[in-house]
Formats: structure tokens, C-alpha cells, sequence
């Protein structure tokens, strides 16, 4: 083999995977994340709670092994696909490990299960919580540094997830992600940047001044604490709040207005915020897919609020028991509630459509006591998700409008066997190849909800419970139905349950591929 | 006016033969010394034999005298490069007016590169373009066979074929025009592979493909005259995925229907071209099947289609679709026809309508120079009638009475005179000095009818 010209040696192809190289990189996230932990510690500080220790501790550890695998393990060759897919599902586990130290450190968790759920379901941007359980501190107990570092895996996490979609998923041809480079509008072509990290640093900068806005926009009512924290669980689709009763806790209809406004922005590809910045409006208007997006989002908070509001949604049969009998009051002791003024079930409607179908999962009204039809809408919501490109989490709408399109096109089919039907997307042909991908991609993701629901009834929750809690962290949502419904949490699950549903949140979050890939036995074959 | 006609293939050939029946002088151009023997043995012109590219060619042409330059060969850089040097060794950019027959849409959109002017072309012609716009205009004018515009669109000369169960056959002219208060005239009726430019006395017969010159606009009313019911055309299916057949269909699709948008069905055999042709074509429902496959189209509906469209590359089997289609009872079908003498005979056997790229061709160069260099306005599929629009002369002898005491010769026949308004003629209009006419005229009455215009 010649030696290589460039500064940049070949990959190696001597080893089937280049351990030393993910360690490397690895490395380099390690030391990014004990740069993070400082701010916690700071927050610990500022307020003067004992606990800040622990963030400094664990930021130091970090940081000095972090480096010390850089150093060590810097790998030297470019960085194949293989090691790409690697990296990519070891980085949430290794800072969801590392990000959990500090709530045992710290004394606020006694066991280390809780404390790395409740980690991976910040970077996953989940916002499911094992907080204000039976054996765990209410979150109004627990220190300011804890809360704000929930936070702050949230916001990290959505910013990881932006330049995974943009520049390294489709790089790896995953689940028709590669879409998302062609569905970006408007005459400027593909990409938005020739360069990934310069593509990168712009719609980070979008984030991060959408999250100031938020933060502007809160602060009026609300604390900075609580408006921080709020904005990074809102841009990032999370759903971690610093209040026990979620956004719910401050009654206030103007909260409630921002927050619904910017988790649909969240919601958002945000190559389109990007668009929008350089006025190429009509591009982003035309886009079919945030058509799609934002006309779900219009029909769900409209039946929504049909169905709360008294006049209206007093109409609708209340629900049926088992013995077929129609109650106004459902059973479990719960009532139906219904609202009186218009107003009201409009706030809590859209509020509610809005933060599931971003898998935000904050709350401001406990959606298990609305009626059946309200509750069927957020169910379906579940599964949509957000839009691809957005910090959201789901099937994504994008994949929902092509599976449709490719259900209608085989009817069509039938009637014209000889004809030759392209699916299209915003005009441009989509390459059978990628609807084939999308195809497999809602394959597996029904079978991680069976697989996860199965293991979950094993461990002994009832059927809606594993169902829905399965289904809740596959799509990065948080709260569930049944026992981890919007006022419950996830403390009750045995740890096993808390082991599957963390990882059950990280395949969710990295598209499923990602993470199923390297337990594919040709993977690990040359 | 001296005229060079560069390609001598079947555009050529039939432009060069127009040209030279209106009196022009023409010199062919062309690379095979077979075709060029045939120019010679059939037309009344010159003809050279070199390429289009040469310059030594062209000025054996004599191209420093010509006035105009028509490049129509199959390639389309020849044709180019035939206009750049008609310009650098012709008289001058402005007098040599050159038109370039070129396929590539490089030119055609406002936003390309490369302008005509670059290349010194006056005008460029795209068969295939030219073709499907005719098709596309007959298909939203269902009742007629041909539709040519006049006067800057005022006027419209529609042909429109007699069925065997028209209310009108046997009726005269005279009787067929009691039967609407609409002005409309009729012009020409083709009958066989005859022409007649008819008096009031001619009778209207089965199979007629007549000729009526009406104001724009009025095309449903004159066909309800002629007892002709045809509504809106709704689903079209086309045969051939040709260049014509891709184009009529983005056409005809991709408009909303109240704007006149059509459902198209495209047959195409060629499995990767079909496959082509459903990713540019939105809209239009593209199908892998052979166009003579008639269990094939029966399956698509070939029986609820309004209208046919057959463009393969094979005619005989272009004419045949249509048979097939008209018998089980499709409204309209258009078929694609590249020799002429099949023409004639498309509309007594019952076709709607017939198109031939040759002719688009013709036409659209007879366009380009009309008002310029040449009489003729118009040429019409199956007509072999001048149409021609004439300036009246202060005192000239069609100023002086009434056109009912003015006798024109046999095969004369004037339609319409536009002044600031259209008047479609009748025995009680006078033409006025200054009076635009449009008359219709068998080759040879053409400079007996000019001397009418002139004092």
C-alpha cells in the first residue's frame, strides 16, 4: 500500500471495527460534557446549596478522563460508517452513565437506576420522570442545580439531535433520512451550507436564540430560573418542568400561549426556521410536509376543543362500561371533565394537542379524566410526532405522509395495474429506495413498541400501562396513559422496566437503525 | 423575396414548397445528393447540394442576396450554426431574417443562458412544440377539427367535420346561415382530396370538413349550428410517450379544472421512458403498456375516454387507435400524421382531426413572416386555399359597391374585413379604403384577386 499523500491517512480495513477510535471520540464528548456539568455547579453555588459539590466532582472526573482518552486513543484514520453508527448510540449511553453520576453524588436519588433514567430521558428529550414518586423527592424538593441540569440535558439533547438529522443520520442512509437533505426548500438546493459543521453552527444558532426569545417571552410571569429551565425543555421537545404540576402549576393562560407557540416552533424542521430567516417564505410555505404538520396539529386542536367543551363535547357519547351501559361519569371513579367556557377548552386543547404532537409531554391538565374522543385524538398523536429536523420525537410526519401516500398509491395501483405511479414529495420524485426504508423504518418501530409492551407486561404492569409507557418512550413523548399518566411517574416501574424503557427511549431517539444496527450479527462481520 | 431553406427532410422540403407556391425564390440546401435530385425533379426552385455549416456552401446559395434563412435540418447545431453564418455572410443582421428549427428547450424559457440573439436567430422553431400546441388547442376547442387564429386573434377560422347524422346535410350555404342570427361565413369545404371555395348555392354533405370563419369565441355556437354537441373534453388519454405526446400532456394537465385542466392518461411501451416521463409528468397517470394494445386500453377506460390522442411514431397504427377509439364511441381523436397524403383521408374515414408536425412547421414560419414578406396568413390542414389578408387601396374596385354586386372570380371568396371593428362579410358590406380583408383563394386566382385591391 503507498503511502497516503493527504493529510488525512485512509481507513483502516484491518480491523473489523476500530475500537480505539470510538473511545477517542468518546473521549472528546466526555470532555465537552464535564464542560457542561459546570453550570449546574454554578447554579448550586449561586444558590447556595451543599449539592454543588457533586456537579464539580463529576465535571472533573469527566473532564480528566475524557482527555485522558483523547489523548490516548485521538484516532488518526477517517472515520468509517461503521464507527459513525457506533459512536453515535454509545455517545447517549455513555453521557446518560457519566450525567447520572451526580444525582447519587449528590444524595438526592438513592439509586443509581432512577438517577440514569431520569438522565437518558433528558438527552433523549423525552421528559419522562421518576421525581415526586413514592420513594422519591417531590421536585419541588429537590436542590436548584438538579433542576436546572434536567434542564440542561434536555437543551443539550435537542441540540445533538439537530445535527444528528441534519448531518450525520443522512450521511448513514437511515430510515429515509436522507430525505430530509432533499426536503429542504427553495432554490438554494439541498443543503443549506456546502459544510456540515458550518450547516450545524447556524441552526444552533437558531436554537439558541429561540430559547432567549422563549426565556424574554416567560419572564413576565414567571421566574429566570423557571424561565430557563422551561425554554430548554420547550426547545428541545422535552418536558421536564421545575413544578410539580407541570406548566399547569402557574394558571396562567399567557404561559400556557407562549409555550404552546414555541413547542410548535420546536416542532418544526428547523432547516425551515432557517429558510425563514433568509425570506424564503413561499418555499417554507409551500413545504408539504409542515402543511401536513401544522393541518394535523389545526384538526386535532380543534376536535380537541369540540370535544372539552361543554355544549359541544356534552353531545358525544360519555364513555361505555363493560356491560354496555353509557355513563356521563366514567368509570374508575373518574369524572369526564368538561369545560364551561369556550375559551378554556381552546387553551387546554391546543396546549395539550400541540405537546404531544411535538413528544414535548408537558402538561397543564390531567388529559386521562377527558373524554374518549379526546383521548383517542392524543393517542394518535403519540405516534405522528414532530416534524424531521425538529427536536421532536415520533414516527415523524414526514414518514406518516409517505406511508399514506404509499398505501394510496398501491389502491391506485389496483385500478391501473400497467401504470407507473411515482411517489412524490413537494413535486420531486422520492427515490423507491428511501419509501422502501420508511417502509421498514414504521416496521420496526411497531415491533420496539410490541417487543418493549411484552417485556414490560412480564414485569407486571398492566396491559394500557406497558402499552402506553412503551409507546410514550419509543416516541420520546414522556407522560403515558394508565399508571405513568400525566400526573403519575415512572417511579413505580421495576428497575429492569427503567433498564428497558431507557433503552427503549435511546433507540427512539436515534431513529431505531441506528441503535438495531449494532445488534445485527453482520455488523460485526468484515 | 430570396429565400434559403437549409435541410431538405420533410419540414424542409414541404416549407420550401409553400414558399415557392406563394412565388418566392428559394434555394434548398442539403447534405444527401438524393434528396436534393428530388427537390429539383419536384419543386420550382433551386437546389445545392453541401452543408448547411459550410460557408462556401451558403455562398453558393447566393446567401449575401437572401432575404430569409430557414434552417430545418434534424440537427439541431447545423440549423445554429447555419443562422450564425447567414448572419456573418448574408447581407446584414437586420435584413437576413433567419429561423432555426431547434429541439433543445435551452433557448425556450425566459431564464436560459443562451439567448437567440447570441446565435443571430430571428425566430426558433420547435417541431414537436408546435405540434402539441396544436393538439392542445383542438382538445380545448372539443367541436373543431382546426382552429387558426386571425387578425391578432379576432377572428377564427374553425374547421369542423359534418356527421352522417348532421341536421344540416344537403342544405345549402345560403340555408345553413337562416339557420343562427351569428355572423359566420363559410370559407372552404374539404371533400375528398378536393378543395372547393363554395358559393351560397353549395350543399353541405357527409363528411364535409368545413371551414367557417367566425369571430373568436364563437366556436361552440357555430358547431351547434352544425349540429354539433360537444362538451367539455374531461379525460384524455394519450397513445405514445412521444416528445409530442410528453408535451401535450403537460399541456393538458398540471391546470386546475376549472381552468380548463384535463385527467391524462399517457400510454408509453418503453418501460424506462414511461418511468421518465411519470416523474416529470405530475398529473398525468402514465402507463406501461403497448399504445396498439387494445385489451390494454379497454382496461383503462378507453370506452369513458373523451378524447385520443395518438402520437406514436408509427402513423398507420396513430390512424388505426383512432378508428378503434371513434367506433367505440370516443368524441374526439387526434392523430399523428407525418405524410400528407394521409391526411386528406383521415377525415373521410372519420378521424376529428389530424396533425403533422410538417405542417406546425409550415405553419409557424408562414407565422413568423406574415405582414413581412409573405400573403399567406395561414395554412390549413386539408385545404388547399391561399388565406390571405389584404390591404384595400384607395379606390381600388372592391371599394366601389357592396360586396353583393362585386363579382369576384370563381374560387375567390372574401370572409371578414377588419376595420376598427370585425365585420364578417355579407352581401351588404362595403369595404372601405384602408379595410383589412380576409380572402380565401385557390393558388392560381391569387394575383387576379390583388388587382381587386389595388387602384
Amino acid at each position: 500500500m503507498p503511502p497516503a499523500g493527504g493529510g488525512v491517512a485512509p481507513p483502516r480495513t484491518d480491523v473489523i471495527i476500530d475500537w480505539k477510535a470510538i473511545v477517542g471520540v468518546l473521549g472528546v464528548l466526555l470532555v465537552a460534557l464535564g464542560v457542561a456539568l459546570v453550570a449546574p455547579a454554578l447554579v448550586g453555588l449561586a444558590y447556595g446549596e451543599g449539592a454543588w459539590w457533586a456537579f464539580a466532582a463529576t465535571a472533573s472526573a469527566s473532564l480528566v478522563a475524557g482527555g485522558a482518552l483523547w489523548a490516548a486513543f485521538r484516532p488518526t484514520d477517517e472515520l468509517r460508517v461503521r464507527e459513525g453508527f457506533a459512536i453515535v448510540a454509545l455517545a447517549w449511553v455513555v453521557l446518560s452513565l457519566v450525567g447520572a453520576v451526580p444525582w447519587v453524588w449528590g444524595g438526592v436519588l438513592a439509586e443509581y437506576t432512577d438517577a440514569f433514567f431520569e438522565t437518558m430521558s433528558g438527552f433523549t428529550t423525552t421528559g419522562a420522570t421518576i421525581l415526586s414518586g413514592a420513594d422519591t423527592p417531590a421536585i419541588e424538593a429537590v436542590p436548584n442545580a438538579f433542576l436546572f441540569w434536567r434542564s440542561l440535558t434536555h437543551w443539550l439533547g435537542g441540540m445533538g439531535i439537530i445535527v444528528l438529522t441534519i448531518a450525520v443520520l443522512p450521511l448513514l442512509g437511515v430510515g429515509g433520512m436522507q430525505l430530509f437533505k432533499a426536503e429542504v426548500p427553495g432554490p438554494s438546493a439541498d443543503k443549506l451550507t456546502p459544510r456540515v459543521t458550518e450547516t450545524a453552527k447556524r441552526l444552533w444558532a437558531i436554537y439558541v436564540a429561540l430559547t432567549v426569545l422563549q426565556v424574554l417571552l416567560l419572564l413576565p410571569a414567571m421566574s429566570l430560573f423557571d424561565a430557563v429551565n422551561h425554554a430548554f425543555a420547550t426547545l428541545a421537545t422535552g418536558g421536564f418542568s421545575t413544578e410539580n404540576g407541570s406548566v399547569g402549576q402557574y394558571g396562567s393562560a399567557y404561559v400556557d400561549g407562549v409555550i404552546t407557540v414555541f413547542m410548535v416552533l420546536a416542532g418544526m424542521n428547523f432547516a425551515l426556521h432557517y429558510q425563514l430567516l433568509h425570506r424564503n417564505v413561499t418555499g417554507v410555505v409551500k413545504n408539504e410536509e409542515l402543511r401536513v404538520y401544522l393541518a394535523i396539529l389545526a384538526a386535532a386542536t380543534v376536535l380537541l376543543t369540540l370535544s372539552l367543551w361543554t355544549p359541544t363535547g356534552g353531545l358525544l357519547p360519555g364513555a361505555v362500561t363493560l356491560d354496555g351501559a353509557v355513563v356521563a361519569e366514567a368509570e374508575a371513579g373518574r369524572a369526564v371533565v368538561h369545560y364551561e367556557s369556550f375559551p378554556e377548552a381552546l387553551r387546554y386543547g391546543a396546549f395539550q394537542a400541540a405537546s404531544i404532537i411535538t413528544t414535548t409531554g408537558f402538561g397543564t391538565a390531567d388529559y386521562e379524566v377527558w373524554p374518549p374522543l379526546a383521548i383517542g385524538i392524543l393517542f394518535a398523536l403519540f405516534f405522528v410526532g414532530g416534524m424531521a429536523g425538529s427536536t421532536g420525537g415520533g414516527v415523524k410526519v414526514v414518514r406518516v405522509l409517505l406511508i399514506l401516500k404509499n398505501a394510496f398509491r398501491e389502491l391506485r395501483q389496483l385500478v391501473h395495474p400497467q401504470a407507473i405511479l411515482p411517489l412524490r414529495l413537494d413535486h420531486r420524485v422520492v427515490p423507491e429506495g428511501i419509501v422502501r426504508t420508511v417502509l421498514s423504518f414504521v416496521v420496526f418501530y411497531v415491533g420496539l413498541i410490541g417487543l418493549g409492551t411484552l417485556l414490560m407486561g412480564f414485569l407486571g404492569l398492566d396491559l394500557w400501562s406497558a402499552f402506553s409507557a412503551t409507546f410514550s418512550c419509543v416516541g420520546n413523548v414522556g407522560p403515558a396513559f394508565g399508571t405513568m399518566g400525566p400526573t403519575e411517574t415512572y417511579t413505580h416501574v421495576p428497575a429492569a422496566g427503567k433498564w428497558v424503557l431507557s433503552f427503549l427511549m435511546m433507540a427512539g431517539r436515534l431513529e431505531i437503525f441506528t441503535v438495531l444496527l449494532l445488534f445485527t450479527p453482520a455488523f460485526w462481520k468484515r | 423575396m430570396r429565400a434559403i431553406v437549409v435541410g431538405a427532410g420533410d419540414v424542409g422540403y414541404d416549407v420550401a414548397r409553400l414558399l415557392s407556391l406563394q412565388r418566392h425564390d428559394v434555394t434548398v440546401v442539403d447534405t444527401d445528393p438524393e434528396r436534393v435530385q428530388h427537390v429539383r425533379d419536384t419543386l420550382d426552385v433551386l437546389a445545392v447540394w453541401g452543408s448547411g455549416t459550410s460557408a462556401r456552401t451558403l455562398q453558393e446559395a447566393r446567401i449575401a442576396d437572401a432575404d430569409l434563412l430557414v434552417a430545418v435540418t434534424d440537427v439541431d447545431e447545423v440549423n445554429v450554426m447555419a443562422a450564425m453564418l447567414a448572419e456573418r455572410v448574408g447581407k446584414s443582421a437586420e435584413e437576413t431574417t433567419t429561423i432555426a428549427r431547434v429541439r433543445s428547450d435551452e433557448f425556450a424559457s425566459d431564464d436560459s443562458v443562451l439567448r437567440l440573439s447570441d446565435f443571430g436567430i430571428d425566430h426558433i422553431i420547435q417541431p414537436e412544440q408546435s405540434t402539441a400546441n396544436e393538439v392542445v388547442s383542438l382538445l380545448r376547442r372539443a367541436a373543431a377539427t382546426d382552429v387558426v387564429d386571425f387578425c391578432g386573434a379576432r377572428l377564427q377560422l374553425v374547421g369542423i367535420r359534418v356527421e352522417a347524422d348532421s341536421p344540416v346535410l344537403g342544405m345549402t350555404l345560403v340555408e345553413l346561415a337562416r339557420r343562427s342570427p351569428l355572423p359566420f361565413r363559410v370559407m372552404g369545404i374539404s371533400r375528398g382530396v378536393r378543395t372547393i371555395i363554395p358559393s351560397g348555392d353549395a350543399t353541405v354533405q357527409k363528411n364535409d370538413q368545413v371551414f367557417i370563419l367566425v369571430e373568436t369565441g364563437r366556436v361552440g355556437e357555430v358547431a351547434r349550428v352544425l349540429g354539433k354537441e360537444v362538451g367539455r373534453l374531461r379525460h384524455v388519454m394519450i397513445l405514445g410517450g412521444t416528445n409530442v405526446g410528453a408535451r401535450v400532456a403537460a399541456g393538458l394537465a398540471g391546470r386546475s379544472r376549472r381552468d380548463g385542466g384535463m385527467e391524462v392518461k399517457l400510454v408509453e411501451s418503453d418501460r424506462p421512458r414511461a418511468e421518465r416521463l411519470a416523474e416529470t409528468l405530475e398529473g398525468v397517470l402514465v402507463i406501461h403498456g403497448d399504445p396498439a394494445d387494445i385489451d390494454l386500453l379497454a382496461r383503462e377506460g378507453l370506452a369513458e375516454t373523451d378524447a385520443v390522442v395518438a402520437v406514436t411514431a408509427d402513423e398507420e397504427s396513430n390512424l388505426v387507435s383512432c378508428l378503434m377509439a371513434k367506433h367505440l364511441g370516443v368524441k374526439k381523436t387526434v392523430a399523428l400524421l407525418s405524410k400528407s397524403a394521409y391526411i386528406p383521408i383521415s377525415q373521410s374515414i372519420g378521424l376529428d382531426a389530424a396533425v403533422s408536425q410538417k405542417l406546425s412547421v409550415s405553419r409557424e414560419v408562414l407565422r413568423f413572416l406574415r405582414g413581412a414578406h409573405v400573403r399567406s396568413v395561414a395554412t390549413v390542414h386539408g385545404l388547399d386555399a391561399e388565406i390571405l389578408e389584404l390591404v384595400a387601396d384607395a379606390g381600388s374596385p372592391i371599394t366601389r359597391t357592396p360586396l353583393a354586386n362585386v363579382r369576384l372570380p370563381r374560387g375567390v371568396l372574401l370572409g371578414a374585413v377588419v376595420g376598427d371593428r370585425v365585420e364578417i362579410a355579407t352581401g351588404r358590406t362595403q369595404v372601405q379604403p384602408g379595410q383589412r380583408a380576409v380572402v380565401f383563394a385557390t393558388p392560381e386566382r391569387v394575383e387576379e384577386v390583388e388587382s381587386w385591391f389595388s387602384a
